[in-house]
């Protein structure tokens, strides 16, 4: 990958035949989305695809085949040269933000997990401090004006809305809140930004560095007070929730 | 030639697997050469080997764990054997049949049990090749004694170190075998070297407590506290993961420090770092160390046996601290994290020191040595290079071995003596 946010495949020299991008449908569900990149011979008897960093990949995890005609060839992986990754969340995005992380799935082939989001908050640091949970985290793709709310969601039909006031640095983008209330209800909440009343939510998230499954890597401990613990923990999709559960 | 490895299972992760495979794909350049995994849990192995290396399992654990013959203990592997518990009267057999009839010219152990196999069980004209991944210091005194009757009937022993090699030469008596250090090798990188800006460390291995990932992470919060945009990546997995996942919750480090998971090859992960890191308090070789330099990265490592200090030039390519050191540690990363220009020009050192490690000059070596071991077995004749004679002195060590082993076997009659 590039520092523009390209993709750049490279197999063996493959005349006519072409690199397919296939949405990973849900189990049991057929396929539909599929973004077809035309191949170029490159030097020493390579040949290379270019994925352009433009948003055309809607979000999910997109599977590689090589394609001949109408025959599909899965593609496992050679090294991929993340390196730029690595230190992404330094680098202020613009809407709509396309993130693309290429990996290797759990079989060992090639795929590539995508996210398409209006605008993201990117979650930095989370602080434990006792019963108290901190959390910093950077806009991109908007700005903060005064009166942004941090909104917690129950995810349970009821749609309990907590709201928070965010400390706002002074560039309107860094922002972070703190987490201190005994009275949240036990189950998983979502987390979200609303930079003002009427704009859509923001949800806080992981997603610019070059960890495509962050679950089980960034692993944050509980902050416990009166009775219930809240840990924060990333979902399926590097989203950031809070999960609310009594101690004991 | 036709070239036999045979390895204990080819299916896992670990430096034995990598290097085999490495020494086995440059060798498949001009001979024919095969890999004989004598166990297998999975479809396929977790680094892809070159179609021209042919590997064939003997036993597969998926269909036959429960085989009757799998159940009993192994009577030619030795009991004293790190993996004795692996194996069974269904490798014992599987073992000796894939020998007996054996086409190769040369055969290469890669374990002391499998060498053991080989050195009592392969036809006359077939050269044996004994490898060493482990250190004899490392082996409790009942393996070394089973080792020192054994390994007399290999052609050739190596070592992963010089110190090792030594160690052999002194401490057995092994007539007629040639003792030879032939360090691992590592393919050259496919990828750009690191060049030294991430605010990564990188380390990898298994998650076991001979490696010490807990006096690492230890280590680095003196880094973090400093440097709080630095962060530790430790690749790998094993038993010790939770604890390690507890030592970094209760350090507060878990905004710097992760466990990343097993990553196989880890070229791509190390090339994200800038410093590479070890902690170990024993390590026969020490692949990591070398694959990190390979891409660019000095490596602070303990100075523990044998490995890292025939790898690493203290202070020119990278850091050697004591043993166990958890401050030496620490302001070894200190340095590195805190003087960019250091640690580019010792990024640049580690690229050409490193090397020596690639394949051309490791395969040329493991080359001529089993060449040499074919022609001698043969003309009939052994491999010994002239050297001066250690035979007393190994006959000492090998009174004290014997003297050890009856020393525990009388402790464990009396023990179970008791009521």
């Amino acid at each position: 990958m590039d520092t523009d946010g390209r993709i750049i495949f490279e197999v063996p020299e493959a005349h006519g035949r072409r690199l397919l991008l296939r949405l990973r449908p849900k189990k049991g569900l057929p396929e539909e989305t599929l973004h077809v990149l035309e191949l170029n011979s490159a030097d020493e008897g390579r040949a290379r695809a270019v994925l352009a960093a433009d948003p055309v990949l809607t979000e999910g995890r997109w599977d590689v085949y090589l394609l001949d005609g109408f025959a599909r060839t899965r593609l496992r992986p050679g090294p991929r040269d993340l390196r730029v990754l690595v230190d992404g969340h330094l680098r202020d995005r613009h809407a709509p933000l396309a993130v693309r992380v290429p990996y290797v799935t759990k079989d060992g082939f090639l795929a590539v997990r995508t996210w398409l989001r209006p605008a993201h908050a990117e979650v930095d640091r989370v602080d434990v401090t006792g019963g108290a949970l901190t959390v910093s985290a950077r806009l991109h793709g908007a700005s903060l004006p005064a009166g942004a709310e941090v909104r917690l969601r129950l995810r349970r039909e009821t749609g309990t809305v907590r709201t928070l006031e965010p400390l706002v640095g002074q560039d309107g983008r860094s922002f972070s809140f703190t987490v201190a209330d005994e009275t949240l209800d036990m189950g998983v909440w979502d987390m979200f930004v609303r930079p003002a009343p009427e704009a859509p939510m923001i949800r806080l998230a992981r997603l610019l560095d070059d960890v495509a499954d962050r679950k089980e890597v960034f692993v944050y401990p509980g902050a416990t007070a009166a009775g219930i613990v809240v840990r924060p923990y990333y979902t399926v999709d590097n989203d950031l929730s809070l999960d609310v559960k009594r101690t004991g | 030639m036709k070239i036999s490895f045979l390895l204990h299972n080819a299916y896992g992760i670990g430096g034995t697997i990598t290097t085999t495979f490495n020494l086995a794909q440059a060798l498949a350049e001009r001979h024919e050469v095969e890999i004989v995994s004598v166990l297998r849990h999975r479809e396929l192995p977790n680094f892809v080997l070159d179609p021209r290396v042919s590997l064939r399992p003997l036993v597969d654990l998926r269909e036959e764990k429960e085989h009757p013959l799998h159940l009993r203990p192994a009577r030619v592997f030795p009991r004293s054997e790190y993996r004795y518990g692996q194996y069974s009267e269904l490798t014992d057999q599987r073992i000796s049949e894939a020998l007996a009839a054996i086409d190769a010219d040369a055969v290469i152990g890669t374990r002391p049990g499998l060498n053991v196999h080989l050195a009592g069980q392969a036809p006359p004209h077939v050269a044996r090749i004994g490898q060493e991944h482990l250190t004899l210091n490392n082996h409790s005194p009942r393996l070394r004694t089973a080792l020192r009757r054994a390994y007399r009937g290999l052609d050739v022993l190596t070592t992963v170190t010089e110190a090792d090699a030594g160690a052999y030469r002194r401490r057995m008596r092994l007539p007629g075998v040639r003792v030879e250090a032939l360090p691992n090798s590592v393919p050259d990188p496919v990828l750009p070297a690191a060049d030294g800006s991430a605010k990564v460390v990188v380390a990898a291995g298994r998650l076991v407590p001979v490696k010490r990932y807990d006096l690492l992470v230890e280590a680095f919060a003196a880094v973090a506290a400093e440097h709080p945009d630095w962060q530790l990546r430790i690749y790998g997995k094993g038993d010790e993961h939770d604890r390690l996942r507890q030592l970094i919750t209760d350090l507060g480090l878990w905004n710097n420090v992760f466990l990343m998971g097993a990553a196989a090859p880890m070229e791509a992960e190390w090339v994200k770092g800038s410093i590479g890191a070890a902690a170990s308090d024993f390590e026969p070789f020490g692949m990591t160390i070398v694959e990190a330099m390979r891409c660019g990265l000095p490596v602070v490592s303990t100075d523990c046996p044998h490995g890292p200090a025939e790898i690493i030039a203290d202070g020119v390519d990278g850091r050697l601290v004591p043993v166990g050191d958890r401050d030496a540690m620490a302001a070894a990363l200190l340095e590195l994290v805190g003087d960019d220009e250091l640690r580019r020009r010792m990024s640049r050192a580690a690229l050409e020191n490193a090397r020596r490690f690639a394949p051309g000059p490791v395969v040329e070596q493991a080359e001529r040595l089993i060449t040499e071991a074919v022609s001698a077995r043969r003309a009939g004749q052994p491999v010994v290079r002239n050297r001066r004679n250690t035979h007393l002195a190994a006959r000492g060590f090998a009174a004290r071995d014997t003297a050890l082993v009856a020393a525990s076997g009388a402790l464990r009659i009396v023990r179970k003596g008791r009521p």
